[in-house]
């Protein structure tokens, strides 16, 4: 009986690792092409001091990577990074959840909510980056216009290099919570019905059932979801483009920002690289480490 | 159900087997191309020019259109020239991707000035002095704008569409109102302003956030305080941007944001959202420092405002030994640059005669564009536009914009530095030695 | 009894405060669109002097009309082949990656996991000019098709990377159970796993579907003609170098907008769909 098994084992694991090989296969043709190869020549390109377009380059090895490691705009531009990354996290998630969970307890009747909820993603960056010019103008925009209503003056929010990351990140998170609602309202559908039917026979109520049952049931999800989080703020590059181009100064530059204007503005594109490779480093690194981090935690 | 997902998964099956074939086919392709077609993204029909440039909205697209149908339609050389409008804001970044993989467009529509220079010294743009010399377009091209085509001592680029000047555009209903005229001296200006911010209205529309837009104030005051030489000196590495002329200007930028002759967060407004002329719609600002294109938004923006609007060169400042007839601008905003040899270089060139052609002058006239030839004022009759021409013919010297002019490492810096110093966050003295220092930088690259 | 009272009349406090907030919530997402669609119905010179958040003077349907008598219908065909293709071969190759990953166990399923994972973090920029080069050397460059590639294969990493933590919520017993019954590994994927991520995957398709609508840079680098253009081009024709006609613009962005809408009213559906089959299990 136990020898069948353990040979059942291995004809099971071996039979596992062949059907892991063809599930896996597309995904690794698709990523050696597109990203892979762009990968490698991003590194190859960061050895060279090349204006992107002419036919001669000239090899400098890893003189763009010393300049990186020492240039100021780029370091600030990371710690711009890490500001929306944190605030995106700490505000976009959360409020996410509250909206999923509204329309979780809410059912089908709140449909328009959700919809609703959802347009800021739908929208296209363009327009969201003209209405909110308008909506946050110090003169006559929706900001302004409030704190005179209070007997305050006009607010600069966009060009002053002190609130104008801030003022991008509320946008930012505006326009991104709506995913997390979504991405949450699926987490939801994965807890069994059977489990909220057994928590009100035993009399909780629907708060009890979300702190002690639900929310524990939610932090694999809420784990990927700062995942996601972290890297898409780490690399983001729409909104701040359109709204600020990077300005006022330096005080909403983004490390994606910056590697644009160095490689397809300023005609860098070898130092441009190294910020792309840079960028690829930190980002990767941040993501892995920290799902080490929140995995491991889970096993002790 | 089950059945709907077996079908669905077989379709999807085959396309990802289509798709993935032809993405490797492409892969081992790719990496063997090193950029020696010159072809450009031609479907491999060698009769065929592709011209790539930003025409994507009426007035420019006609104008490029009817350039382009007219040489299609006359020409004799056998070659057909395919027009690809593509938009203005991702334009120079189309064009490094393209140019990158060697499949640079047989002939593009570019600005002058630094970018332009890349691409010509990274053997994208032939020199066309024989063509040109034997073409009627040298005699009927304004001098400075044949200058502006002028790279290395070789003519590279046929200038086209529009002479900008920078200048300061007024609202007349309003300076009557406030018994005001048109200034002679900076101080007059000055007090023009202080007038205005007494009334209550702003008196420089400027929308900031887009920098360019701050800069033709700079550009203006420093070429007031300093003439051009301090510029060209700092350019060619014999002078420097932290020259008197350039901190002054910086210095009366400050002064005036103090004044608050600008909108209340100038480094917010955004130009491309129209949040400057905004301000003058909604007549709350006085007037505006900008390219004379600027006839052309407002007219067609609206004919009636248009009528209330005035405009004038920016003034001499009194003391100062400039020659206050300088003007900064550009002669032929889009110039025509070619990327290719032979017979086909001779028909691409064709068809850039084709775009100062007269009817097509004519057309460029008709929508509010003053083309760069000469005797274009006979043409004119739109009184500000006339005003433009003068001030351009009169000039001693007409300098492109830094933006567009400077290499454009250099030009962002000082783009950046000046925004700062509008919000006032930093001294103009540390602005232009930022700009220095980019310039260094440029300069010993160059050099190597 | 009491006791109950009290509960009911804290829970109607709890849904009173929670329906204040969500309203509130409702006009901060959905002023902006309005204002949106407001815009589109105004002239050039009207949007300026009014100012943006006023109401238009009359319901002025011409920007539409000219819109749509452009190449906006042809712009929209290709942008909903590109989508339907590209959304379909996303979620199969996503989904069959994330099997593996999520239900099995074997050496490599970490590192190949964190390879997406760093996947995911790569600057979609700075693979403009390998793509470009790609598409050139396949001729497939200028032509609808060429997009289909990296627009599933940018929206991959992420959707590995959702899809996976969703099937490893996906029970144990029911594989297990299925397994007794002799249900092969790849039987498996079809019959129980798929149908039972279809949450994830409606998450997928919502997310990747909008972000594939609105992509800007690989539809702008690697097509040139007109007819091979897709809708976020299309606000070409109302931009140009010093002007641009905003108006126009929105009306563009609200007719892009709509399908997507829809698009999501449908989708959104099989979300709680997914809840219904759930609870008639359980």
């Amino acid at each position: 009986m136990k020898e069948k098994s353990t040979s059942l084992l291995v004809i099971r694991q071996r039979n596992t690792r062949k059907v892991a090989a063809l599930f896996l296969a597309p995904v690794t043709i698709l990523m050696v092409i597109y990203i892979f190869y762009p990968i490698v020549d991003t590194f190859i390109t960061s050895t060279y001091q090349w204006n992107g377009i002419s036919a001669d380059r000239k090899f400098i090895g890893i003189q763009n990577w010393i300049t990186l490691l020492q240039d100021k705009s780029f370091w600030i531009a990371f710690k711009n990074n890490l500001i929306i990354m944190v605030l995106s996290i700490v505000i976009q998630i959360p409020l996410g959840l509250a909206l999923a969970t509204f329309l979780d307890f809410g059912g089908k009747k709140l449909t328009v909510f959700k919809v609703i909820w959802f347009i800021p993603l739908l929208m296209s960056s363009v327009a969201i980056g003209f209405l909110f010019t308008y909506a946050l103008a110090t003169n006559g925009g929706i900001v302004s216009t409030i704190s005179g209503w209070f007997g305050g003056g006009n607010i600069d929010l966009l060009g002053n290099p002190k609130t104008a990351l801030l003022t991008v990140i509320a946008v930012i998170c505006w326009q991104f919570t709506p995913f997390y609602m979504v991405y949450f309202m699926a987490a939801f559908t994965n807890i069994p019905y059977d489990v909220f039917e057994a928590a009100r026979i035993d009399g909780a109520t629907r708060g009890q059932y979300f702190w002690k049952i639900a929310l524990p049931l939610l932090v694999p999800s809420m784990k990927s979801a700062a995942i996601l989080s972290m890297v898409g703020s780490l690399k983001y590059f729409d909104l701040i483009y359109v709204m600020t181009g990077g300005g006022p100064g330096t005080s909403t530059e983004l490390m994606a920002t910056y590697m644009y204007k160095e490689s397809f503005s300023n005609f860098n594109m070898g130092y441009g690289s190294a910020v792309a490779g840079g960028m690829f480093i930190l980002i990767s690194m941040i993501a892995l480490i920290t799902m080490k981090l929140i995995n491991g935690k889970k096993e002790a | 159900m089950k059945k709907r997902m077996k079908r669905l998964a077989a379709f999807s099956m085959a396309v990802l087997m289509a798709a993935s074939m032809a993405a490797c086919g492409g892969s081992g392709g790719g990496s063997s191309d090193g950029g020696s077609s010159s072809g450009g993204s031609s479907s491999g029909d060698d009769k065929e020019i592709v011209y790539w440039n930003i025409g994507t909205e009426s007035p420019d697209k006609d104008i490029v259109t009817a350039a382009v149908e007219k040489f299609n339609s006359e020409t004799e050389s056998g070659y057909t020239v395919t027009s690809v409008p593509t938009q203005n804001d991702s334009y120079k970044e189309k064009l490094v991707v393209a140019m990158s993989s060697g499949e640079c467009p047989d002939m593009y529509s570019c600005w002058s000035g630094g970018p332009m220079y890349e691409y010509i010294d990274s053997g994208f743009g032939q020199p066309i002095d024989d063509l040109f010399n034997n073409s009627e377009i040298k005699d009927k091209l304004m001098e400075s704008a044949i200058g502006q085509a002028t790279y290395n001592d070789h003519i590279y680029a046929v200038p086209y569409q529009n002479v900008s000047m920078s200048g300061i555009f007024y609202n007349k209903e309003m300076f009557e109102k406030y018994g005001l005229e048109e200034p002679a001296t900076l101080a007059d200006l000055e007090n023009i302003c202080a007038t205005l911010k007494e009334n209550g209205i702003t008196p420089f529309a400027l929308a900031n956030s887009s920098k360019w837009t701050g800069s033709m104030y700079f550009m203006n005051l420093a070429a007031r305080y300093g003439g051009l030489e301090p510029f060209q000196n700092a350019v060619a590495g014999t002078g420097s941007f932290t020259d008197e002329c350039f901190i002054q200007a910086g210095e009366k930028i400050q002064e005036w944001v103090n004044a608050g002759y600008f909108p209340d967060g100038v480094n917010s407004l955004s130009e491309d959202d129209g949040q400057a002329k905004q301000l003058m719609y909604q007549e709350t600002a006085g007037m505006l420092l900008c390219g004379s294109w600027y006839t052309g938004t407002f007219s067609t923006d609206s004919e009636e405002f248009y009528q209330k609007i005035g405009w004038f060169p920016f003034p001499a400042i009194e003391g100062s030994e400039a020659d206050p007839s300088i003007m900064i601008g550009t002669v032929g905003d889009q110039f025509i640059v070619f990327n290719c040899e032979g017979e086909k270089l001779e028909a691409a060139f064709e068809c850039a005669e084709a775009h100062l052609s007269d009817e097509v002058i004519d057309l460029g006239v008709e929508s509010g564009k003053i083309p760069p030839v000469n005797g274009i004022e006979e043409k004119l009759t739109d009184p500000i536009t006339i005003e433009v021409v003068e001030a351009a013919n009169n000039a001693s010297e007409i300098q492109l914009w830094y933006d567009q002019y400077l290499p454009p490492a250099v030009s962002n810096a000082h783009l950046d530095g000046l925004q700062e110093v509008f919000g006032l966050t930093m001294t103009p003295q540390e602005a232009q030695e930022s700009m220095q220092q980019a310039m260094e930088e440029y300069n010993a690259q160059k050099a190597e | 009894m009491d006791a109950y009272k009290k509960s009911r009349v804290k829970s109607i406090i709890c849904w009173v405060i929670a329906f204040a907030l969500a309203i509130f919530y409702l006009v901060v997402s959905f002023l902006p669109f309005i204002f949106m669609v407001l815009n589109s119905f105004k002239e050039k010179f009207e949007m300026l002097t009014v100012g943006v958040f006023e109401l238009p003077q009359s319901l002025n349907f011409a920007n539409y009309q000219e819109v749509l008598t452009g190449g906006f219908g042809k712009y929209f065909m290709n942008s909903v082949i590109v989508l339907a293709i590209s959304l379909i071969l996303l979620l199969f190759i996503a989904s069959c990656a994330s099997y593996p990953l999520a239900r099995f166990q074997f050496k490599l399923a970490n590192p190949i996991y964190a390879g997406i994972v760093a996947c995911m973090s790569i600057p979609v920029h700075i693979t403009l000019i390998p793509v470009f080069k790609m598409s050139q050397a396949t001729g497939l460059y200028d032509s609808i098709w060429a997009l289909i590639g990296p627009y599933v294969a940018f929206a991959v990493p992420i959707s590995v990377f959702i899809l996976t933590s969703f099937m490893k919520e996906i029970p144990r017993e029911i594989e297990e159970s299925a397994e007794i019954d002799g249900c092969g590994k790849i039987k498996m994927f079809f019959s129980m796993i798929l149908p039972l991520s279809k949450p994830g995957l409606a998450t997928l398709a919502i997310y990747n579907g909008v972000n594939m609508w609105n992509e800007f840079s690989f539809a702008y680098t690697l097509t040139q003609s007109s007819e091979n253009r897709t809708l976020p081009l299309a606000i070409w024709e109302f931009q140009g170098q010093y002007s641009m006609n905003t108006p126009m613009i929105m009306a563009v962005l609200t007719l892009t907008l709509l399908p997507m809408i829809i698009m999501f009213i449908i989708f959104q559906d099989k979300l709680v769909k997914g809840m219904t089959a759930g609870a008639v299990k359980g």
